[in-house]
């Protein structure tokens, strides 16, 4: 059995076990909730929205989202499906059953990272969709939003996106850490929650460059600045998939020699 | 001599620094037999599984399971084992099948037929597209034991595998394990706190205590150890009349409490005579009783036994 169908065995269970869980109704409310609010905002109060002349006013709808939720939803939900996914082996004492099975321990760590990260693409592509389908609803109840009349520049929100999502890899990599080596789940979700708020506090020292948890808010600078210089890959990016790669190798190493009590 | 399919060289363990949990434990499994592991709660019976399986890392000490070492070769070994430790792993959102089907994935090689044909051994056919979380503790073990037998393995280690099962889950419990140790030559490893379970059940049995071996031989060795005197407990209707006549026949006896002495006798043989000298001397007897002494030696071997 060579390593590649160990791995896809593994992956291919860990979604087996999504089946009727919250964690996978987390993934759909957290892409819908933000698009929800600014569907309603739109409609409530289309009149101070209305675009200026040659404004494309998706621009505006879809940047002011990203921003909206990059600084603390996105590192929050992290935290969030982390936990969730990891508590579902420790409420049910998987981990004793699954590491007394004739199957190699990373192919059950990497098969759920695996996982998390599936559902976190799947949310980043839906939360899209939700802003492009919540957009046109405006356009179309309010036709002077003009919501309908320009297409959206699909690009820079694109670009935000994926730079938000590789943003967020380093937390990604410590919080799926903690969550699987702490059976408690308050103790991942605590200390991510604070960590997450110290981000937000700190981001603005350059020192913060350092510090995963405030990435996600740091992947948006240059935003306010032209568009146009957005980079694909800036340096905090590949700060956070160094901590990723850290965290996922460390992190493996120490659960495989955990004691299992 | 024979094959051992557990071995154990002087294993340690301790979860904290001031006590030692396992102690130079040396098991002996030997292959075919039904192992019982034995010892009050608290003994170490599910720390020493849990190293068995690699759960817990030793801190010194050798692990060999069929006769290989378990570091070196654990997907292998672990291929012949069908563990139930503890409560059993479960997700609670998935059905009796869906549980099934995420082991067997694990496993590969594994049919669906085997499936049904383990939720048939342990008569969970009918609660197969069942939530987990709907089970009685019963119907979780005897998942677990499922989900222990599906590989078809050459040992079964199974941790109080009668926990939370009515009489009749008990004895089919047992009736299993005899079976597939007899049809399959499988080596099951069992453990409980109960000593009735084990002498019905088990071939060998190992006694342990505060994390040390304390006794570790055949069932029948350790019944012979103790088969030299036999207690027998007899309810009569005069205590003090029935002592007189006991001392007559050279026994020794003591009196319990009202109407009921314990009497001391070599062999059952003298069951017999010593009710017809009652019976002669107009003594009614209302019950006579031969206590289980295997019991008794395991309460002396397990709670007098300073360490």
């Amino acid at each position: 059995m060579n390593a590649i169908n160990i791995y896809w065995t593994g992956t291919k269970n860990e979604f087996l076990k999504l089946k009727r869980t919250f964690a996978f109704w987390l993934t759909i409310i957290s892409a819908f909730f933000i698009p929800a609010i600014y569907l309603i905002y739109y409609l409530l109060k289309y009149k101070s929205l209305l675009p200026s002349n040659n404004i494309n006013p998706w621009d505006k709808f879809l940047n002011d989202q990203i921003m909206a939720v990059s600084s603390l939803l996105i590192p929050l939900f992290i935290v969030l499906i982390t936990s969730l996914i990891a508590q579902l082996e420790h409420k049910s004492m998987g981990i004793k059953l699954l590491f007394t099975l004739p199957t190699p321990k990373w192919s059950i760590y990497y098969g759920k990272l695996t996982v998390v990260l599936s559902m976190i693409i799947f949310t980043y592509l839906m939360f899209f969709v939700m802003m492009l389908l919540t957009g046109s609803i405006a356009g179309m109840i309010h036709k002077e939003l003009k919501l309908l009349t320009y297409f959206p520049n699909l690009g820079e929100p694109l670009k935000l996106l994926f730079r938000s999502f590789v943003s967020i890899l380093g937390i990604l990599g410590i919080q799926f850490w903690l969550s699987f080596k702490e059976k408690n789940f308050i103790i991942p979700l605590g200390v991510g929650m604070v960590l997450v708020i110290t981000g937000l506090i700190i981001f603005q020292a350059q020192e913060s460059i350092y510090f995963p948890y405030a990435y996600s808010r740091l992947s948006l600078f240059s935003l306010s600045q032209n568009i146009e210089n957005l980079l694909w890959f800036p340096k905090v990016l590949i700060y956070s998939v160094g901590y990723f790669l850290f965290f996922s190798i460390f992190g493996f190493i120490n659960i495989s020699r955990m004691d299992i009590k | 001599m024979e094959k051992l399919i557990v071995k154990t060289e002087n294993l340690n363990f301790s979860y904290s620094s001031s006590k030692k949990d396992i102690e130079n434990l040396n098991l002996r499994v030997p292959k075919a037999s039904i192992y019982g592991f034995l010892g009050p709660n608290g003994a170490g019976k599910t720390t020493t599984i849990r190293l068995l399986l690699g759960l817990l890392r030793n801190h010194s000490g050798k692990v060999r399971l069929f006769g290989k070492s378990f570091t070196n070769n654990r997907i292998n070994i672990l291929n012949k084992v069908g563990a139930l430790i503890e409560n059993p792993s479960l997700y609670g959102h998935l059905t009796a099948i869906e549980n099934l089907t995420i082991a067997s994935n694990y496993r590969r090689n594994i049919s669906k037929n085997r499936i049904t044909e383990t939720l048939d051994i342990v008569k969970l056919t009918h609660s197969k597209n069942k939530k987990v979380k709907e089970f009685s503790l019963g119907m979780k073990q005897r998942l677990g034991l499922a989900i222990a037998l599906l590989g078809n393995p050459e040992l079964l280690i199974l941790d109080e595998p009668t926990n939370g099962l009515d009489p009749k889950g008990i004895i089919e419990i047992r009736q299993l394990i005899k079976e597939l140790n007899s049809q399959y030559g499988t080596t099951v490893f069992i453990s409980s706190h109960l000593l009735s379970e084990i002498e019905r059940t088990c071939t060998h049995v190992g006694i342990i205590k505060n994390g040390k071996m304390l006794f570790q031989n055949k069932v029948e060795v350790l019944k012979r150890t103790q088969s030299e005197n036999l207690e027998l407990e007899i309810e009569t209707n005069n205590n003090n009349h029935s002592m007189r006549i006991v001392k007559k026949l050279a026994l020794s006896s003591t009196i319990i409490e009202n109407n009921l002495i314990s009497v001391i006798i070599k062999q059952k043989a003298m069951i017999p005579k010593l009710i017809d000298e009652l019976r002669k001397n107009q003594i009614d007897i209302y019950q006579i009783k031969i206590k289980n002494n295997l019991e008794e030696l395991f309460l002396s071997l397990t709670e007098n036994n300073k360490i």
